[in-house]
């Protein structure tokens, strides 16, 4: 009896670190319109702190779901399909790819988009390289 | 502030915000393939200088997991956040930005992971559909870059990664 016990517990064992390895395997990526954001700021005041200590803000903001207001510079669709947004600042401002699942989904909030006007943003921001990388990024409110 | 100190030379320079890389490296069990269209590269026209930048974080593999391991075990981003390429065509005459793609070399210093190696690579540069066009292929071992692979996958991943470049140039300030 003792054997067969020992027996099913190790297969107990065996299925679920089999599951869990399986299923660590296959997490899907973050779903960013299910997730809160860490920090609400205008884009202005990241742009400030990225060009202040580059080092400090990539710490704090790298990795973190940011909740970002500012003004639409532009709107493309980039060679891979992805739709691009940039705030504040053609050059030097914050560069947010939509992300695709949410973008084909949302494809009416997106062509609706004003150049010039407020938007707010959600997305993780991937850090600093000439413009704040935010991706992938879905639209919050726009006005 | 940058940008319009940049106005008077904003001929002799080109830019792709929005470049491609990819790193791809084969394994029995499955490819793997980290992909990002974030890089920035800056193309001197006057000197044949290219500068050439990538964000660790920006790669996007297919699976979450393997994300996760190229970002904190492998390039340790937080640590190195960016992976930085500067270098200048060789035999470098600026008539080539007006022709046809047409293959080049570029030496320069690769840096990785906070290692710093001088390298020449080959790479393509010219005018594709009346556009400034630079793509490349190279390999690079990992290990030349202290990135530590763990024995029990080494056997498995191939000892050289392929990494992949390409940029549609833009004058700059425009």
């Amino acid at each position: 009896m003792k054997i067969k016990y020992a027996i099913v517990l190790a297969l107990v064992v065996i299925a679920v670190g089999a599951g869990i390895g399986l299923k660590m395997f296959f997490k899907p990526h973050a779903d960013i319109s299910k997730l809160k954001a860490e920090f609400k700021l205008d884009a202005s005041a990241l742009i400030s702190e990225f060009e202040l200590d580059e080092n400090a803000a990539t710490t704090k903001y790298s990795e973190k779901i940011l909740e970002i207001n500012g003004e639409l510079k532009s709107k493309n669709k980039m060679q891979n399909g992805t739709d691009l947004l940039i705030l504040e600042d053609e050059m030097q401002g914050i560069s947010c790819q939509l992300d695709s699942v949410w973008a084909s989904a949302n494809q009416p909030t997106i062509q609706s988009l004003q150049i010039g006007k407020s938007i707010t943003i959600k997305g993780i921001c991937k850090g600093y390289l000439m413009e704040i990388k935010v991706s992938p990024a879905i639209i919050v409110n726009s006005h | 502030m940058l940008v319009a100190s940049l106005g008077a030379i904003s001929q002799s320079k080109f830019i792709s915000k929005n470049a491609y890389i990819s790193f791809y490296s084969s394994t029995p069990l499955e490819d793997i393939l980290g992909e990002s269209n974030e890089a920035v590269t800056i193309l001197n026209a006057e000197t044949g200088e290219i500068a050439f930048q990538a964000l660790m974080t920006t790669f996007h593999f297919k699976r979450a997991l393997m994300e996760e391991h190229f970002n904190e075990n492998y390039m340790e981003s937080t640590k190195f956040p960016k992976a930085k390429f500067n270098g200048k065509i060789d035999g470098y005459n600026s008539s080539i930005l007006s022709g046809p793609v047409n293959d080049i070399k570029v030496t320069g210093i690769l840096s990785v992971h906070g290692v710093d190696k001088t390298i020449t690579i080959s790479a393509k540069l010219g005018l594709e559909d009346g556009k400034l066009v630079g793509l490349s292929n190279f390999k690079v071992i990992p290990e030349n870059y202290g990135i530590k692979i763990p024995s029990l996958v080494r056997d498995k991943i191939g000892k050289e990664m392929e990494i992949t470049v390409k940029a549609n140039y833009l004058p700059f300030g425009n």
